[in-house]
């Protein structure tokens, strides 16, 4: 065989072994990668609406999904919304979760970020930053306590924390937070946020 | 053709030829994921796996790639594998897969791969490729555990998770960022170059 020819066989098989291996291999753990990722929000949603029963998913976009936490007789106690936006390096994935009002948050979670270990990264910690998320008065938008403050107690019911060093990531997540309250608001007024929609578990 | 006995050709990786102290090869991984001894010691795993199945292929269809397009085989032959180990990961440890994050997907240039298959593999028989992948893995996993457990002992003051340092010990941060790794890989480096020193002048 001329070697062209033979280049061209031997990429080419290889190619197409590989490519129909990978394909059995994405398939065979496909529903796996999706069931885990499935876990993981439902676990966040009852870390973010204490009190969460059962959860249904309200309203789904790319980087926002709004999701109902229920108790045990399927009033809606609070949404868990699950946003992402661009922090410091990389995106950062959160939710927050809101009383059924959408006035006051709950809680925040950060599920996924690739911010600096350390400095952004303490964006994952409750003492550090995620406490001062809680009970906030999110009917307007919330802004940043610059220089940090020590404890919950120095900072008005709409201001949330900065972390020393670290400002451009707490920005991060306080615009993540800000952009998608507003946008939940809007679909709510729209009436797009029905309680009709499918079921997560 | 080598001409070790199979037994050398497995420990020549553990510390003659290993991939971290003696090669230098693969350092990417090294720094980047050995801030803890779980995500070292998984990270070791997943190119041991990646490793020994590309040696195996790559020497089981050497005589059938016409040298001109061998390096890229051996890439697409690689990726493959690699995919297959972050899949897994993914499905199976999704928290050790999402702290590794993309360095999984970089095994694929992890220069100790493609090293083998270009120094080893495409000249040897496949006994010897396997043999030579399994030595070469447990010399990298062996540097990624020496190398994360120093760092997760003084950068977060626990092994393998668990506390092994007391109260009073007040975790060295610095240890679990970049910079830990480059100090600690560069004492480590200069701890194999002086053994080796040692040992040569003895003989």
């Amino acid at each position: 065989m001329k070697l062209s020819v033979r280049m061209v066989v031997v990429l080419t098989s290889i190619g197409l072994l590989s490519g129909s291996f990978l394909a059995t291999v994405g398939h065979l753990t496909k529903e796996r990668i999706a069931l885990n990722k499935q876990r993981e929000i439902e676990a966040a949603i009852i870390q973010v609406v204490p009190g969460t029963v059962s959860s249904q998913r309200l309203y789904e976009e790319r980087d926002l999904s709004v999701y109902g936490g229920k108790d045990n007789e399927g009033n809606i106690i609070g949404f868990a919304i699950h946003a992402s936006g661009i922090g410091f390096q990389d995106k950062i994935s959160l939710m927050l979760g809101t009383n059924s009002s959408l006035e006051r948050t709950n809680r925040l979670a950060i599920l996924d970020q690739k911010e600096t270990p350390g400095l952004g990264a303490k964006i994952t910690d409750y003492e550090f930053f995620l406490t001062y998320w809680e009970n906030r008065d999110c009917s307007v938008p919330l802004t940043l306590h610059k220089p940090a403050a020590s404890s919950p107690e120095e900072l008005s019911p709409t201001e949330v924390n900065t972390i020393t060093g670290a400002t451009i990531s707490s920005e991060a997540v306080l615009s993540i937070v800000n952009g998608s309250l507003e946008q939940v608001r809007k679909l709510i007024q729209e009436g797009k946020l029905s309680s009709e929609a499918q079921d997560v578990n | 053709m080598s001409t070790k006995t199979i037994g050398q050709e497995f420990i020549k990786g553990l510390w003659d030829e290993n991939p971290v102290f003696r090669q230098l090869l693969g350092l990417c991984p090294t720094l980047a994921v050995t801030n803890a001894v779980i995500n070292g010691f998984a990270m070791g795993m997943a190119t041991t796996f990646v490793l020994i199945f590309s040696s195996l292929v790559v020497s089981s269809i050497k005589k059938l790639i016409p040298s001109q397009v061998r390096i890229a085989s051996y890439i697409v032959i690689i990726a493959s594998f690699v995919t297959v180990a972050d899949r897994f990961l993914a499905a199976f440890f999704p928290p050790i897969s999402k702290s590794l994050g993309p360095y999984v997907p970089l095994i694929v240039v992890n220069c100790i791969i493609l090293g083998r298959q270009e120094a080893f593999s495409s000249k040897n028989t496949v006994g010897r490729s396997v043999t030579d992948a399994l030595g070469m893995s447990a010399g990298f996993v062996l540097a990624m555990l020496v190398l994360s457990a120093i760092r997760e002992i003084l950068g977060a003051g626990t092994f393998f998770g668990y506390q092994v340092m007391g109260p009073w010990f007040k975790p060295w941060i610095i240890m679990i960022l970049p910079p830990g790794a480059f100090i600690t890989l560069g004492i480590l480096l200069a701890i194999a170059l002086q053994i080796e020193r040692r040992t040569k002048s003895r003989k």
